[in-house]
């Protein structure tokens, strides 16, 4: 069975009677996810949240975006690019993948490191709780320290304290100069790319692939410049195109670990999870908590 | 003696409990001049054995406390009213410092800059830099999820905090972390900073050090008006520049600091001065400053100044970090407000709060983080005049609905506490405070830590059936 709320409230109407008649239920946006080790009681109903969709707030000079749960990270992409902006969580499996489920699953990208993961970029967020309440979390602003950090709870719990609606997000200007090399890397040069990236120069990102590096650098252009003749210093190196990330970040879809044993084997996470999913409804198994 | 001060003094020393009303006057405040709370009791533990089990008999004898670093917090948040106080400033232990992983492990009452000296020799600093670094402590860093001027580009505490380990109230002790990129689980660390001290007593902290900049350049911009220079700082930010800071002072501002001691040669005719930082590589570094110094003329900058070495830099700091001191010197009091609000609304929100402290005739000064947009509109006032205090009080309230009806929030650095509860409900629904009631009850079911805080208490749910719990 498949449930498709339209909005918010429906959602929150969906879950309430889901919690009063305890009937489990998958999250589910736009399924770009594979599941394999991150198996949901079959018995589950899908929940389906792809018209939850859209940006709702962009203010370009605020650098500060909220967007539904499951517009996609493409769509936002977009809209900032033509402000100068982006977000910078470009993250593993590719852009056709939603911001809501890149929240609830903190799903890291290859500038993670530089830029900020979804731990660090998220101000705020909506979400429905395992009881069907309808609860606000942080806000739209850069800081906020206004009551306890429901956002930083949400965040990774891959859906089992609640759905996520709406998300809100910082932005970053993009670099002035944003390019990307391919080196052939020596076994004696890579500590040189360790320290690199550990420097005053360090890249946005470095990640192998192929027995190549492929290194992102950004920044002004001398700063660029100058990280460029580091860059180029590690080994023989050729300019590439920056889709060249697009496709690293596809091949390499989420999860990208396999989750061994249950996640919310303390006695703290399953006091948390019985306050927001005390009937157990939520994506249950997806912790690998075992499905009961 | 009680039985309970009796108990305390076998487990940490019968020195480190006060109960004597001359003794536990100190303790009766923070940083926030206006509020007054009596502990019962103040206990000092020594060590982590000693902190877990003052938290372990205060569990078995079901009183709750609350607990403490070096009290400059200013929100109200470390008092305790006639129950016990958890002093940590014994245990300031730095236990290690790897320059290699870039962290260090101390114990909570480690004192912010201390910190910073401890990994100087290593060429890095724990950037979180709140102004009352020289006296607070990691521990109340966490518990209120400090920030300060160098947020702007390398984040508050929450980017900083990796790992703790914490007594909860039930006695239990727990190690958090927060989860690495592919490890599954609640971010339980994530959630206990900015916790206010309602999740549990910190034993030890792990925190991020970062390496110190290859350059850093600091300068001061003069405006002639407010809105020039608060125009001026959301053209650097949307120009793509990510200065390491970005603080605004006002005329009313300039005034004190360079009445005081901490005179920083600040140009007194001036309506506002920017002051900005800039750091990193030396690459790139004096293009930021060139296009900064370019952005300030073109929104109405009179003159711009760099700092010439470190000593007149840290002459240009100490002005914008002993201003909230600088304006003790005016009254006995200060209203300290901490508002965040999108930073392309900061000139029309300034704009209001001064047509709102000329109407009740109140003396804003206004010091801030403008590149976060988190805005301190400070009124020194005297505590001892009814009439002068209720139009502070009327003034702070009107400032504050401002900023949230103008999508802002009521606190971005310094806690909700006791000072900012009133504001709770008018910033959140029902079902959020609830909400946020249940984080706390699983972490202290029994709500013994620091109660009354943070979220008023009639928004939960379940609040009223629970336990009363005094002592």
């Amino acid at each position: 069975m498949t449930l498709r709320p339209a909005t918010a409230v429906e959602l929150a109407d969906i879950v309430r009677d889901a919690h009063d008649r305890h009937a489990k239920l998958r999250i589910a946006a736009a399924n770009t996810w594979p599941e394999r080790s991150r198996l949901v009681a079959s018995d589950a109903a899908t929940l389906d949240l792809s018209a939850l969709s859209g940006i709702t707030e962009y203010v370009p000079g605020d650098l500060t975006l909220t967007a539904r749960a499951s517009t996609t990270i493409a769509e936002i992409d977009a809209a900032t690019a033509a402000h100068g902006q982006w977000c910078p969580l470009l993250p593993w499996g590719g852009d056709a993948g939603t911001i809501g489920a890149t929240f609830s699953t903190a799903t890291h990208g290859p500038c993670s490191a530089s830029l900020g993961a979804p731990r660090d970029l998220a101000i705020g967020l909506e979400f429905v709780d395992g009881t069907g309440a309808l609860v606000r979390a942080g806000g739209r602003v850069v800081k906020n320290v206004a009551g306890f950090d429901l956002t930083r709870l949400l965040v990774g719990s891959w859906g089992t304290l609640g759905a996520i609606t709406q998300v809100s997000v910082r932005l970053r200007a993009r670099p002035a100069v944003d390019e990307t090399w391919s080196i052939a890397i020596s076994r004696d040069a890579r500590a040189r790319l360790d320290a690199l990236r550990r420097g005053p120069l360090a890249p946005l990102a470095a990640e192998e692939s192929d027995g190549r590096v492929l290194i992102r650098l950004g920044g002004n252009a001398a700063f660029v410049a100058a990280s460029r003749a580091a860059v180029k210093a590690l080994g023989p190196a050729e300019p590439c195109d920056a889709g060249e990330w697009t496709r690293l970040r596809a091949a390499d879809p989420h999860p990208r670990a396999p989750l061994t044993a249950s996640a919310l084997s303390d006695a703290l996470s399953q006091r948390v999870k019985k306050q927001f999913d005390p009937r157990h409804i939520l994506n249950p198994g997806i912790m690998g908590e075992g499905v009961s | 003696m009680t039985p309970l001060s009796t108990e305390l003094s076998q487990i940490v020393g019968a020195r480190h409990v006060l109960e004597r009303p001359t003794e536990l006057l100190v303790y009766e405040n923070d940083g926030l001049p206006g509020y007054r709370k009596r502990p019962r009791i103040a206990v000092f533990p020594g060590t982590r054995d000693e902190a877990i089990a003052v938290v372990r008999a205060l569990h078995a004898a079901r009183v709750p406390y609350v607990p403490r670093g070096a009290g400059t917090g200013l929100s109200g948040g470390a008092l305790a009213d006639d129950i016990v106080l958890i002093g940590l400033q014994r245990m300031r232990r730095i236990i290690t410092v790897d320059p290699d992983a870039r962290t260090a492990t101390v114990e909570p009452g480690v004192v912010n800059v201390n910190l910073t000296k401890a990994a100087t020799p290593f060429g890095l600093h724990y950037a979180p830099d709140p102004s009352s670094q020289s006296a607070c402590t990691i521990g109340g860093n966490v518990a209120e999820n400090a920030g300060g001027p160098h947020c702007l580009k390398y984040g508050v505490t929450l980017n900083h905090v990796v790992a703790a380990t914490v007594v909860l109230p039930g006695g239990d002790v727990v190690s958090l972390a927060r989860p690495a990129a592919e490890r599954t689980g609640y971010d339980l660390m994530g959630a206990y900073v900015g916790s206010e001290g309602c999740f549990g007593v910190t034993l030890d902290v792990t925190v991020r050090l970062t390496p110190n900049p290859e350059g850093i350049r600091t300068m001061l911009a003069d405006f002639t008006s407010v809105d020039d220079a608060a125009r001026a700082t959301s053209a650097i930010i949307a120009a793509g520049i990510l200065p390491a800071a970005l603080e605004l002072m006002d005329q009313a501002t300039i005034e004190c600091v360079e009445s005081s001691i901490y005179a920083a040669g600040y140009p007194r005719d001036a309506a506002a001065v920017l002051l900005i930082e800039v750091d990193g590589a030396l690459a790139g570094l004096d293009d930021d400053v060139r296009d900064i110094e370019r952005i300030c003329r073109e929104c109405g900058a009179r003159e711009m100044r760099i700092a010439s070495d470190a000593a007149d830099r840290a002459r240009l700091w100490q002005g914008r970090k002993k201003a909230f001191g600088a304006m003790g010197r005016v009254a006995s009091h200060l209203a300290v407000q901490d508002a965040v609000v999108p930073r392309t609304r900061l000139a029309p929100i300034l704009a209001r709060i001064a047509e709102i402290g000329a109407r009740h005739r109140i003396h804003v000064c206004n010091v801030f983080h403008a590149g976060d947009g988190n805005l301190h509109p400070n009124v020194p006032y005297h505590g001892d005049d009814p009439d002068e205090s209720a139009r502070v009080h009327a003034a702070m309230r009107e400032i504050m609905e401002l900023c949230v009806a103008e999508g802002g929030t009521i606190t971005g650095e310094h806690g909700v506490g006791l000072d900012k509860l009133r504001y709770m409900e008018s910033l959140f629904p029902g079902d959020s405070l609830d909400a946020m009631c249940r984080l706390r009850d699983a972490f202290d079911p029994e709500r013994r830590a620091n109660p009354g805080k943070v979220v008023p208490s009639h928004r939960c749910r379940e609040w009223l059936a629970a336990p009363g719990a005094h002592a």
